[in-house]
């Protein structure tokens, strides 16, 4: 009879799943790359389907698009590398500073301010599964509602 | 003695390139990307064609740098075509120097790749790659040819450098770059206006320009967030964004604050700018607001500056340049200027300046430089290259 009195909200509590410094951090290099997205979006003109009655002229038009590719090959190979592929290969070439990692700013020396996550008013509050930051009451019910804990990476 | 030949300089943004020849007045601005547009299936648009475009809702970017350096080679070279053909500025190759801007520190390969192309697939006369930074230095100079040193804030797209010049020369050892630019501001003021009201992640053009209307820098934060927390009248922030629909209205516009209401008129579909308004440019400031755990702009001009010879810091406090789009925020001067103010040694003066134009600024410094007499010193010609190949070309171009 005892445990069955105990309050549901200890429970729940109980229950929670709280995140780990990791998956936090996780979640947070996430986020950020998301602000480097040029799209979110997919391709407008991906899945273009021409009309229906649109004659074809596939035989023509594979045989230019092969002698297309043929000519640009060796261009993509050389010209098409991502920017962490050209980091990783200028740091193996010369690594002495100055250079591009030696010239990122270190960490502020100034204490982080803390803004709600839901509404971006000062916030005193965090959310104790996830991490984030919160005002009020309203807030705290929002934010769990959406995101927290959803999308975990 | 000046350039034999016509100079066309080229100011190569992440976002857009700020070109022309040396000659004019004012460089054309092109947008450096290939957009793709939902309305018009047929094409996609290179650069400033997207103008021809009526309705530019959930416009598709593909753009030919990453993280502000250029990767992209086949997007890049699209809009070049199209910027040095006949539809803009039929440049006569044979008979032209280029001036190109470059990042700072830009990889060995990437020069590598800019300079075989210029001088191989286009045949440029002559080749000047250069930073954006230095050409700003030098107007400075010419402009205040008193001072010896200058340190150039340069806030684009994809980030912000912070470099001391003395004498025209840059530091190299206390060039600072904090990782966030315009495009961060914008994906993050696309990111809380979605969460909070309307699902705007596919409008990044309207979007961008939501922030260019409508942000400002906060002068007083604390001050501001507590105007911001207020209803009714007394919240002399908020302002009612009207978004364009391209049927009746072509741009997105701010209805003045007597009209702010917090609801449409007819048809119209607005957003409610409060807080926005200044915690998005707030983030040049405070990049920790997202995480990003790297100085503020401020910070970082006093960190620089602490890096250089004790001599010289006098000068260059006195001396603070603002360029890059960033620089166009309403109080971005009177913010900047009040914290390195705070954070500065109280003997030294502070003087910050902000062009007229700060986008525009570097490309009339390469026009000014063009028409320098130590200009011909400093470009190397295609001839040269032929002889001498590549490795002359990162000799002598130090950026």
């Amino acid at each position: 009879m005892g445990d069955k009195r105990e309050s549901s909200r200890v429970k729940e509590v109980n229950q929670q799943r709280v995140l780990d410094k990791a998956a936090r951090k996780r979640r947070q290099r996430k986020a950020l790359d998301a602000l480097e997205q040029d799209n979110f979006h997919d391709d407008p003109h991906a899945n273009l389907v021409m009309h229906k009655k649109a004659p074809k002229f596939e035989e023509t038009l594979e045989s230019k698009k092969r002698n297309r590719r043929l000519k640009s090959e060796p261009f993509k190979q050389r010209f098409r590398k991502n920017f962490t592929v050209l980091l990783e290969e200028e740091q193996l070439n010369s690594s002495d500073p100055p250079n591009y990692l030696s010239a990122c700013v270190p960490p502020s020396k100034f204490p982080e301010h803390h803004f709600c996550s839901v509404c971006g008013f000062p916030s005193n509050y965090t959310c104790i599964p996830c991490g984030a930051r919160y005002c009020c009451v309203k807030c705290l019910g929002t934010h769990r509602d959406t995101r927290c804990l959803k999308w975990t990476a | 003695m000046a350039l034999d030949v016509k100079t066309f300089v080229l100011d190569n943004g992440a976002y857009t390139e700020k070109c022309g020849y040396s000659t004019q007045a004012e460089p054309r601005i092109i947008p450096n990307c290939i957009t793709k547009a939902k309305s018009e299936r047929r094409r996609p648009f290179i650069g400033d064609q997207i103008d021809d475009c009526k309705d530019i809702s959930g416009l598709f970017y593909i753009l030919p740098f990453q993280k502000g350096y250029l990767v992209n080679w086949e997007v890049e070279k699209q809009v070049w075509d199209y910027t040095f053909g006949q539809d803009v500025f039929n440049i006569d190759f044979g008979e032209t120097c280029l001036i190109v801007t470059e990042p700072y520190f830009n990889f060995t390969s990437i020069q590598e790749n800019m300079t075989e192309i210029l001088f191989e697939e286009y045949q440029f006369h002559s080749l000047l790659r250069i930073n954006a930074g230095t050409l700003s230095a030098h107007r400075y100079h010419k402009e205040n040819p008193n001072e010896l040193c200058c340190l150039v804030v340069e806030s684009g797209y994809s980030f912000t450098h912070i470099v001391p010049y003395i004498k025209g020369k840059k530091l190299k050892n206390a060039i600072r770059r904090i990782n966030v630019g315009g495009k961060a501001l914008t994906n993050h003021l696309k990111d809380i206006i979605s969460y909070r009201q309307l699902h705007v992640m596919d409008e990044t053009y309207v979007m961008n320009q939501v922030k260019e209307d409508v942000c400002y820098v906060s002068t007083q934060f604390d001050h501001d967030m507590s105007v911001a927390r207020k209803k009714g009248k007394d919240n002399t922030i908020i302002r009612d964004y009207v978004l364009p629909d391209y049927t009746v209205i072509k741009r997105g516009y701010v209805r003045p604050l007597e009209e702010t209401t917090g609801k449409p008129k007819d048809n119209e579909q607005i957003i409610r700018m409060n807080n926005e308004r200044f915690m998005v440019p707030e983030l040049l400031f405070h990049p920790s607001d997202i995480g990003v755990q790297e100085m503020g702009i401020p910070e970082a001009i006093v960190h620089s500056i602490q890096a250089t010879p004790e001599e010289v810091q006098p000068h260059l406090y006195k001396n603070i340049l603002l360029t890059g789009g960033n620089a166009c925020f309403p109080f971005f001067k009177t913010r900047v200027y009040s914290d390195v103010r705070a954070f500065a040694p109280e003997l030294y003066d502070v003087s910050v300046t902000l062009p007229e134009n700060p986008v525009t600024f570097a490309w009339h410094g390469g026009s000014l430089l063009s028409e320098n007499e130590e200009a011909p010193k400093m470009i190397v010609s295609k001839k040269m290259y032929e002889e001498n190949g590549m490795n002359l070309c990162l000799e002598k171009f130090d950026v």
